[in-house]
């Protein structure tokens, strides 16, 4: 069997009409088993990835060798070498950590809620989306973990007695959140294992050399695709879904309790809850905008990943990201309405206090440069939403930054106040911490089926010909298929 | 995917029930108007007291109303297919916020009742109350009103009355005109609900302030239009009316957003105890010590098993989602527990800044029961009426072929 | 575009037996409707392949619904159980600490980590139920033998194989009923009679895992020993965590200084910052070794302001605002009936309005009774202005028509 990939031109195809007689086409081109599974295949088939593979490794290695220094030199010197100082005694690894985590939501949500709201699309999109959360979440784990200073006693964290018989602090936010975090690992893991394995099997069948044939043939477990194993891994699947969409609201519910569990004003906050999971699913969607983009261009994937899965997520962006605004705007109105000096002081501050540059990046990345997705052009222009997935990405670090510094560094008490001045290990670590996130990215890419290949043969219109079908989803029309962009 | 369900043959209108229903709801609103100011003219503080059961009620028929319209913005919003055949339904309810502003008019003239932010007197003496006072004073507040029954009304009138004209012309256009303002409405949407809950609700203990409050009162809502939804089902369908038309894929449906809102709702309302409960701020903790209060402790513990853990584990399960005279009952819980929840959320501040009050007691009346017929049973009736002349479904949505054909995959 | 060739079939060698039947559909719903009729032939042992969920095939092939929610709804229990247990035994039962306020059991606080245990405990319910249900990781399955099988199930084709094992098999009758019903290529699968295990492995295989599951035994056998024992040996510390610094201690020698004291004694004739208490009005309320009968600063109406500021914040919560002694803390500490609690006395008491001004100086500095002493922090220059407003509280309580300014006396009653 030989990649045909090569001889096949994928073309950028409109297919975001939005006519209500029809349901829009989701594979654009070549949308048929075969052809599916050829060019998911190829990637990791390929003798060798294309030229841009070996530069952004490059690149990511070099970060992750940064990273791996400065968590060194971190754990060699202690906590001293970053920029924290009371009153600002949470700095950039929380930042950075609410910030990984958040992104890390994406994926998840893609799977499990879009799944549960039957959003067809999300086939072409959740494998890849909910690696990048297993990578995300990696990252963000990392932060509190070297944040605690002495390393080696983590283990106090895990409830199991230490030698004086104690136990965790089972009333304390930062406790949820270990559970939180792993649990939401170990989901996120098992959900992306589970969904890959049919397509591990494609692999294991296609693979050409023996070693290929071993490796993946023991990750698929001895799939052989067998209705009765479909039955239940479909249940199965549902069911995982259906604990997803909650672990996902829980989970970062449950780090805005860090926040909003204490007294400190800007931080205590009852909206706190729904409003860092919108935040999440925001900069988790700006996140996978921002792989999707490059990806579908360098692996040859723009008739999975068309232009509608794009728009819809441009979409996503636009009503979360109003979401977050309109959270913005409660808080300011009721830390006034609230007659509490104290908070109406917070906000004020927020605004137009020290850290007014980073708040009003914030508020121009997440709240205004998404309202350009209101225009159908921007919303299906490559270079117009890769930008603002960008800023998005940009604005969400800064809302995470400004929670956290504004409210601690001015409280209070106005004799302890502060201005937070991160060092260069703060940001080298930050920096490479992306390495090492677009490391495992890029290596997953390489070596793993990008595309839920099951999924997406399980909605195209061929999955179930049966009377009346193909008028409501995916018969592909002349209208439809006709018109290519430049 | 199943052929579309074949509907020619069966009833699609109210036709004869319409004036039956009209009379017989309508009756019934007037009569418990009727008692009710008889009743609140006869008993000790009963007028205070009636205009308390009054506003409970109101906000009840209110978030229904607003919950159907959130249905409809959202439907037409995501596209949504399987939908079609009860967003008809969803479109009269939320037009029946045009009802609740005639209904508002009372509210109006008992503002110094309900609201005690109105008196001069305390505006004199609390210092928060004088900071507040920018925004909590009457003709703000009367403002604010008028823009959001403009808002409610303006949206929900649009979606009835093109999804009306559709029927007869079957112009795919309209359906693309429907989406269009449903991006923009769901904005004013959001953002009206929010300040009429804090305005209606939270205003009413005029120092308690939670950001949260939006969001726990819209959850309300839409929840309590998923539970009203298989009720009006169900009487539709006993009296011979859409018989294939909507069918057990779509009770699953409505009844897994039923579900979904419920844990929704538990996960806001837990959010905001377990944030004001953990920082113990008194400023904020007042609300709640209300709450926690004698007999009060007891409702608030009757919201927590009836208004989650019990309906949680009855509607688990697909057997009582995919049957309709399962569901209902189920959604008829979820009803009175909404009712129980709103009555939760207005009536502890009966008691408040009241010299000697009971606190602690339950201030339970027959004028809550008066007034709930009254302005229910109003609603029930402009309900029929809207759907007097028209069928019940959409009948020139072109997904209406999707929706009847819709499956659970 | 597809020239997947298929691979030789297993040949058909002396030791290999039949496995099943195999018949090729090159669409989901030719199966669909191939598969009813299998089962209406009255099959049990037999399946269908395809490359992705085939909708309706469960009705097709009567597939009973699996218990896998039933299995996830006990595992959900047990992890909100366990959740709830943990956390209840742990922090109320065995080790109990007061952390902030809260009850040693306080569920509003212990509902995230039940909620996400339960979660975690149905999510492994699902997935390892799921394996379990399916019979995965399994290593072999006969289905594999067959080459076309492999090369094409995972990817787009369909299959329906008949099994051996089936009562019902014979295999002349399934070939001929899954020809007659559309299936394509058409075969026997064979496999092997026994599948061998490679004679080396078995050999090497179960001593080297004998050999490290001792050794696995091993350091929680060593801890064991180690939790029951005492040891003379000191500590092995791998991280120092600061314990052992190098420093001076009290009385230890220093060879830095000439006379070899670690300890250094004061300078003679220095007095350190901020401790030259001169003036003995101020500093002490003493007049010539008395207390001073006035107070140590002018008396101007913003010494009497910060006077009731600084009163407000450090006096009020005993003597209460208005000096009568019912503050908060004393009206609660009665309520209480706290034995060691002396009840303040009132400002207004005769003793303490006949007291010189140094003399109450002299309480707030030192304290006196259950009253702690005030001098580290209060400033000085309050204390004396929370004496001034002292006075002029008592002077309030015991005013006289004289206080009154002339032009205002008509005001009163």
């Amino acid at each position: 069997m030989v990649t045909r990939m090569s001889t096949t031109v994928i073309r950028e195809i409109d297919n975001t009409s939005n006519d209500p007689r029809q349901r829009p086409v989701l594979i654009t081109q070549g949308a048929d088993f075969g052809p599916i599974t050829d060019s998911v295949s190829a990637v990791a088939e390929a003798a060798r990835p294309p030229k841009i593979w070996y530069v952004a490794m490059g690149i990511s290695l070099c970060l992750t060798g940064i990273l791996g220094a400065s968590v060194g030199y971190l754990i060699w010197m202690g906590t001293g070498i970053w920029g924290l100082q009371v009153p600002v005694a949470w700095g950039y690894a929380i930042v950075n950590f609410v910030f990984w985590v958040g992104i890390g939501h994406a994926g998840t949500l893609i799977s499990a809620i879009l799944f549960l709201f039957r959003q067809k699309w999300r086939t072409s999109i959740n494998r890849f989306a909910e690696a990048m959360t297993i990578f995300a979440v990696i990252c963000a784990g990392m932060f509190p973990g070297i944040h605690v200073g002495r390393v080696w006693f983590e283990y106090w964290m895990f409830p199991i007695p230490n030698y004086l018989n104690l136990w965790p602090q089972f009333r304390s936010p930062l406790l949820w959140d270990v559970f939180a975090v792993s649990t939401y690992m170990t989901v996120s893991l098992l959900f992306w294992y589970v969904g890959m394995v049919p397509d591990l099997a494609t692999f294991r069948d296609r693979s050409k050399t023996r070693l290929r044939q071993v490796m993946y043939g023991i990750f698929a477990l001895g799939w052989r695709g067998s209705s009765r194993q479909w039955h239940r891994y479909e249940v199965a699947y549902l069911i995982l879904a259906a604990l997803a969409t909650p672990l996902v609201l829980s989970v970062h519910s449950i780090v805005s309790f860090d926040f909003a569990v204490s007294i400190l004003p800007g931080w205590h906050t009852t909206i706190f809850p729904p409003y860092f999971v919108a935040g999440a699913i925001f900069s988790g969607f700006a996140m996978v905008m921002t792989l999707a983009i490059p990806a579908r261009a360098m692996f040859n994937l723009k008739h999975i990943i068309t232009l509608r899965h794009l728009e819809n997520m441009n979409k996503i962006m636009l009503v979360t990201g109003m979401m977050v605004g309109y959270a913005y705007s409660i808080e300011f109105f009721i830390a006034w309405y609230s007659g509490n000096p104290a908070e109406a002081f917070a906000f004020i501050n927020r605004a137009f206090g020290p850290y007014a540059w980073a708040y009003w990046t914030m508020v121009s990345c997440n709240v205004l440069s998404p309202q350009v997705f209101w225009f159908k052009w921007c919303r299906t222009s490559i270079p117009v939403m890769f930008v603002i997935s960008i800023l998005i990405n940009i604005g969400m670090w800064f809302e995470r930054f400004v929670i956290v510094a504004s409210s601690l560094s001015r409280d209070f008490l106005p004799s302890s106040w502060g201005y937070y001045i991160p060092t260069r290990w703060d940001v080298l670590t930050f920096a490479g911490s992306f390495g090492l996130f677009m490391t495992l990215f890029l290596l997953f890419c390489r070596y793993l089926p990008m595309v839920a290949m099951a999924e997406v043969k399980s909605v195209l219109p061929q999955a179930g010909r049966h009377p009346g079908h193909g008028q409501y989803w995916g018969e592909i029309t002349p209208e439809e298929n006709g018109e290519d962009r430049p | 995917m199943r052929h579309p369900a074949d509907i020619s043959g069966e009833s699609r209108r109210l036709d004869a029930l319409a004036p039956k229903l009209m009379g017989m709801a309508g009756g019934v609103g007037l009569l418990g108007l009727i008692i009710s100011v008889a009743l609140a003219f006869m008993t000790e503080d009963g007028v205070r007291r009636a205009y308390h059961a009054y506003m409970v009620n109101f906000c009840y028929f209110l978030s229904i109303s607003l919950g159907g319209l959130f249905f409809t913005l959202i439907q037409h919003l995501s596209r949504a297919g399987w939908s079609v055949v009860v967003r008809r339904l969803s479109e009269a309810v939320g037009a029946n916020t045009l009802v609740m502003l005639v209904l508002f008019i009372p509210i109006l003239l008992g503002m110094h009742h309900l609201f005690p932010w109105t008196s001069a007197e305390l505006l004199q003496n609390d210092p928060v109350l004088q900071w507040k006072q920018p925004y909590l004073n009457a003709p703000f507040f009367l403002i604010r009103c008028a823009v959001y029954f403009g808002v409610w009304c303006g949206l929900s009138y649009f979606l009835l009355k093109r999804s009306l004209d559709q029927d007869a012309s079957r112009d795919p256009k309209i359906t693309l005109s429907m989406e269009r303002m449903s991006a923009p409405g769901l904005i004013a949407f959001a953002i009206t609900l929010t300040f009429a809950s804090f305005d209606f609700l939270m205003s009413r203990d005029y120092h308690w302030f939670s950001t949260i409050f939006g969001v726990y009162f819209f959850a309300g809502s839409f929840l309590s239009f998923m539970a009203i939804l298989p009720v009006i089902l169900l009487f539709l369908k006993s009296n011979g009316r859409l018989r294939h038309a909507v069918s057990a894929e779509h009770y699953h449906d409505i009844g897994k957003l039923l579900f979904a809102m419920n844990v929704f709702w538990a996960y806001i309302a837990f959010s905001q105890f377990m944030l004001i409960w953990y920082a113990n701020l008194p400023e904020e903790t007042g609300w709640y010590h209300r709450r926690i209060t004698g007999d009060w402790l007891n409702l608030s513990y009757a919201l927590l098993f009836g208004h989650f853990i019990i309906p949680f584990l009855g509607l688990i399960g697909r057997v009582s989602k995919r049957r309709l005279r399962l569901l209902t009952p189920w959604a008829v819980w979820v009803l009175a527990m909404h009712w129980l929840d709103l009555y939760w959320l207005a009536m502890p501040e009966y008691w408040l800044r009241v010299e000697g009050a009971p606190v602690g007691t339950i201030p339970f009346s027959l004028l809550d029961l008066s007034t709930f017929l009254g302005i229910g049973g109003i609603w029930v009736a402009v309900l029929a009426l809207w759907l007097r002349d028209h069928s019940l479904i959409p009948e020139g949505d072109p997904r209406l072929a999707e929706s009847l054909a819709f499956e659970n995959a | 575009m597809h020239d997947h060739t298929a691979k030789p079939q297993t040949k058909a060698e002396p030791s290999t037996r039949v496995f099943a039947v195999l018949a090729e559909f090159p669409s989901g719903d030719e199966m669909l409707e191939a598969a009813r009729k299998v089962r209406d032939a009255g099959y049990t042992k037999w399946d269908t392949h395809s490359p992705y969920p085939v909708h309706g095939i469960d009705e097709a092939m009567g597939i009973r619904r699996t218990i896998l929610p039933t299995i996830v709804f006990v595992c959900g229990l047990t992890g909100a159980l366990t959740g709830l247990a943990l956390q209840w035994w742990t922090s109320s039962v065995y080790y109990p600490v007061i952390v902030s306020g809260k009850p040693m059991f306080s569920l509003p606080a212990n509902i995230p980590i039940i909620f996400e245990l339960t979660v975690l405990f149905s999510a492994f319910g699902a997935v390892f139920g799921m394996f379990a249900l399916n019979g995965l990781p399994s290593l072999y399955h006969g289905i594999f033998n067959s080459g076309r099988f492999n090369s094409r199930m995972s990817t787009d084709r369909f299959y329906i194989s008949i099994e051996a094992a089936d009562p019902k098999f014979n295999r002349d009758s399934a070939r001929k009923l899954l020809e007659s019903i559309g299936g394509q290529s058409v075969e026997v699968v064979e496999e092997r009679a026994a599948v061998e295990f490679p004679p080396m492995l078995r050999k090497w295989g179960i001593t080297a895992l004998l050999v490290l599951g001792a050794f696995a035994l091993l350091p929680p056998l060593y801890t064991l020993r180690a939790r029951t024992r005492t040891s003379e040996v000191t500590r092995m510390q791998l991280i120092w965590d600061m314990d052992q610094q190098p420093r001076f201690r009290a009385q230890m020698k220093n060879p830095l200084f000439a006379d070899g004291r670690a300890m250094r004694p004061q300078v003679p004739g220095t007095v350190a910052r901020g401790e030259a208490f001169a003036d003995d009005h101020l500093h002490r309320g003493l007049v010539d070794g008395r207390f001073a009968a006035t107070n140590a600063l002018p008396v101007t109406e913003s010494l009497l302001q910060r006077g009731r500021k600084k009163f407000d914040i450090y006096c009020a919560q005993c003597h209460g605002l208005d000096g009568l002694g019912q503050g908060m803390i004393s009206v609660r500490a009665e309520r209480l009936q706290e034995g060691t609690w002396v009840p303040p006395l009132s400002l207004h008491d005769e003793v303490v309005r006949t007291r010189e001004d140094g003399h109450i100086f002299n309480t707030i500095t030192n304290g006196i009774r259950t009253m702690p002493p005030y001098g580290d922090q209060i400033r000085v220059e309050d204390r004396w202005a929370i004496v001034a407003y002292v006075r002029a509280l008592q002077r309030s309580q015991n005013a006289t028509l004289e206080d009154v300014p002339s032009d205002r006396r008509g005001e009163l009653p």
